[in-house]
């Protein structure tokens, strides 16, 4: 009996955490592209590498167009207050050599674009890129690179800025590293007092799309964050996203081969917490500098604006220490409209209350079909365990 | 005893010669605070359930609170004349769970504003001779 008492409060705080996660889990969903977006972007964007090869200029013979950033890292969110969402292309010109202008490369690119009718009409000019516009869905960011021939990683190049030089990158290298990272599992403690339930009752609603992992939701959750933190913020401080999955990345590796954990939400926590200590802080020429190192190329820093622009160092720290304490405070919260509240004013309120409405509703589904039952523990269930009681029909009278 | 028997409203009792009193704690989701519970039962008579901890018009900040009887506060679970309730069913597989949806619905209209449970009130029908049997039935 004494064994007994002491085991329920822990076994509701595992119960809150998994169910906290599965609504951050939800939120994502919400958020992230669906796969027929996704799929009305990639049809574009082989038409656009069909019309780039086709191209009577030799030097663009031949091409690799391919998605890199948020679409093809599965890390994507719909931007706040916007219809469109970014999908972020390398367009690599194999015949292009480094020797050449970076300048006449992105030239190249722009120039064969213009000659279609209907790109000319939705193209835009970035520093870097070409955009083109496709009206109130996508657009679609076309960044021209080029084989990195002192690269042993299957590096690329990229023109900086400036369309002076080149720069190393390496999307296809960071893709294959960040997908390496996202594919290992933590390892989760079992609780005696859970495997003791009926394995039904310990998942309230069942949850879909688990496989997308926890590092990937990490990453959507956090830029999120970022999206909702710096909206009212007019100055460009925001930590990029990239800065903010390669941290993410590597936390969420060390986490899971040093730590095991009570549950998902324990290892976003973790991850997020030790975020910072991936930021590299070397000395060089006598002066403290930034370093969030792209791992699979040599000499590409995605922090290097911190090292001129202080701000945006500042920006980082102030934003994750809330993040983290938006995220710790969580499974300590009670309440539906408690944890709601607090996500709404963490995550956006259209979204949290999208997710929580869609949870009433399946609810209330299940108790007009009589489907819904109450089991110990868990309370209110869609699935009717062992020692589950089902909700009959009743009318909620009174004012 | 069937409410001592159902794992889902575990708690203490007592007996007495006309009814009995139900107390036990109740959490309606993981997300939800807990609730502590008290169901009052008269034999012939509809139980009443009863909320005793934690106070649910604090909660609710000064809003009218949805589908409740007042002096005292209690759960507006069933409507009266209806076969939803009759005295040869089991409190433990009624009130119980309609107060867990209850309570679910609560939370939820704590933040929305809205209570998405259905039901009905009292002002709700023209139909006087209704309304006088519910009254009666209610009070």
């Amino acid at each position: 009996m004494n064994q007994m008492f002491t085991a329920l409060p822990q076994a509701h705080l595992l119960l809150r955490k998994a169910e906290i996660y599965s609504l951050l889990d939800q939120i994502c969903q919400a958020l992230e592209l669906t796969a027929a977006q996704l799929e009305a972007a990639r049809t574009s964007y082989e038409a656009v590498a069909e019309w780039l090869s086709e191209s009577d200029n030799p030097l663009l013979k031949w091409i690799d167009i391919y998605a890199h950033g948020s679409t093809g890292l599965g890390t994507t969110v719909k931007p706040i207050g916007r219809e469109d969402f970014d999908v972020d292309l390398i367009c690599k010109v194999l015949r292009f050599t480094a020797d050449r202008p970076p300048a006449e490369l992105k030239r190249i690119v722009g120039d064969r674009l213009k000659e279609n009718a209907r790109y000319a009409a939705m193209i835009e000019e970035k520093k870097r890129c070409w955009r083109l516009n496709y009206a109130r869905e996508y657009h679609l960011d076309i960044s021209p690179t080029i084989i990195n021939a002192n690269c042993g990683n299957g590096g690329e190049l990229v023109p900086d800025k400036k369309l002076r030089e080149f720069k190393p990158t390496n999307p296809k290298g960071y893709k294959a590293l960040f997908e390496r990272r996202a594919a290992l599992m933590p390892t989760l403690r079992v609780q005696k007092a859970l495997a003791a339930e009926d394995r039904a009752a310990v998942e309230p609603f069942p949850v879909h799309g688990t496989a997308k992992g926890i590092l990937r939701r990490t990453v959507q959750i956090l830029k999120r964050h970022r999206d909702v933190h710096f909206l009212e913020v007019v100055e460009e401080i925001a930590p990029i996203s990239i800065i903010i999955t390669t941290l993410a990345a590597q936390s969420y590796e060390y986490c899971v081969k040093s730590f095991v954990f009570d549950s998902e939400l324990d290892v976003l926590i973790a991850t997020v917490r030790l975020m910072p200590h991936f930021i590299d802080k070397p000395v060089v020429n006598g002066r403290r500098i930034y370093v969030v190192a792209n791992e699979t190329t040599v000499g590409e820093n995605f922090a290097e604006r911190w090292n001129t622009e202080p701000a945006r160092v500042a920006a980082f720290y102030e934003w994750h220490a809330k993040a983290l304490a938006d995220l710790e405070a969580l499974p300590d919260l009670q309440g539906i409209d408690v944890i709601g509240k607090s996500l709404e004013s963490s995550l956006g309120s259209s979204v949290v209350r999208k997710v929580m409405d869609a949870r009433t509703e399946s609810i209330s589904q299940a108790r007009t079909a009589k489907k819904l039952y109450v089991a110990p523990m868990v309370g209110l269930t869609l699935s009717s365990a062992v020692h589950a009681t089902p909700v009959r029909s009743n009318t909620f009278f009174g004012d | 005893m069937f409410l001592r028997a159902n794992p889902i409203c575990a708690g203490i009792g007592r007996l007495h010669a006309t009814g009995l009193i139900w107390d036990y704690r109740h959490r309606p989701t993981p997300l939800s605070r807990e609730y502590t519970m008290r169901i009052k039962f008269q034999r012939g008579e509809t139980p009443s359930v009863f909320v005793t901890d934690p106070d649910l018009s604090a909660l609710a900040g000064g809003r009218p609170l949805p589908h409740v009887y007042h002096d005292p506060l209690r759960l507006c679970l069933t409507l009266p004349g209806t076969r939803e309730w009759a005295g040869t069913m089991r409190i433990d597989q009624t009130f119980v769970p309609w107060a867990t949806t209850w309570l679910y619905y609560f939370e939820e209209w704590l933040i929305s504003d809205e209570w998405k449970g259905g039901g009905k009130h009292p002002d709700a029908t023209d139909d006087e001779r209704y309304s006088r049997r519910v009254r009666r039935a209610t009070r």
